[in-house]
């Protein structure tokens, strides 16, 4: 099927709102967000003799928003002078494991009916809650690599990530912190 | 014999590179013990598949936000502005 585009003086009222949330969830910052989708609509416009029609336009214009995004956080982290190390990272350890690295009772239930879970509206706003409490530059790796799936290489590249052993090292804490936030809203184990 | 803390940062790490084959025999035998490292492990899992799910239905964020009007008059504008420059060219 051949996708085409309506006029560009209709998407940002069909699809600005979805472009912005797009964004804002990758962002956090709503200057940012609204930043990009003009910059995203701005460069749909210069480009839109060469859709060849292949996605639905929404799909199209979010993946041009994609690209905008990567950029924006490449540019963060090249602003930094110092990179992205575990010894920027909080100490999450706490509340985590003992100082024997064996796992702290409270840290330690699990969820029930996993499939039931990911249904539940409740979960997601859950996540995304979560996604919120961790230091920016953690969010932005996890989603990088999770949400966006991008290689680990490239993601260290991006954020300026010195080894894959740092970036491991993060990934895991990082997970093993939205873990235990996800228990604290009360996704646990029954 | 590792600890929890090890074996979970294994855990993560196989979702993002092949193990060494030292790091699988490692990570097995404790998880061969360890209920709680098990556990662990299959959230992991499901953190994954939920946050792969987020991207698929577009839910991250859904319907709260939204741009102000003041912010579309901006975008639109400058839209406007953009159009018309690619036309007297």
């Amino acid at each position: 099927m051949v996708h085409q585009l309506s006029a560009p003086e209709v998407w940002l009222e069909r699809y600005g709102n979805v472009l912005y949330r797009f964004a804002l969830a990758r962002v956090r910052d709503g200057y940012v967000a609204e930043d990009l989708v003009q910059e995203t609509l701005l460069a749909a416009l210069k480009a839109k003799d060469n859709y060849a029609g292949k996605a639905a336009e929404q799909t199209w214009l979010v993946g041009i928003l994609r690209h905008k995004i990567v950029d924006h956080y490449r540019k963060q982290a090249s602003d930094k002078t110092q990179a992205f190390d575990e010894t920027m990272l909080p100490n999450l350890d706490n509340g985590l494991f003992d100082s024997d690295g064996a796992w702290e009772a409270s840290a330690v239930s699990s969820w029930s009916k996993p499939e039931q879970l990911l249904e539940q509206t409740q979960f997601v706003a859950a996540m995304q809650t979560c996604l919120d409490r961790l230091p920016e530059r953690m969010a932005q790796l996890f989603v990088l690599r999770e949400v966006e799936g991008l290689d680990s290489e490239d993601i260290c590249q991006m954020l300026n990530i010195s080894t894959l052993n740092n970036f491991w090292v993060i990934m895991s804490r990082t997970r093993a912190l939205l873990r235990q936030c996800l228990h604290q809203q009360g996704f646990t184990r029954d | 014999m590792l600890t929890c803390k090890q074996a979970s940062q294994l855990a993560s790490k196989a979702l993002d590179a092949k193990l060494t084959f030292r790091e699988r025999m490692a990570l097995g035998s404790h998880l061969l013990m360890c209920k709680l490292c098990r556990d662990y492990r299959q959230d992991l899992r499901l953190l994954r598949q939920g946050f792969k799910r987020i991207d698929t239905q577009d839910r991250l964020l859904s319907d709260s936000a939204r741009l102000s009007e003041q912010s579309k008059q901006r975008i639109a504008e400058k839209l406007h502005q953009q159009t018309q420059d690619t036309e007297t060219k």
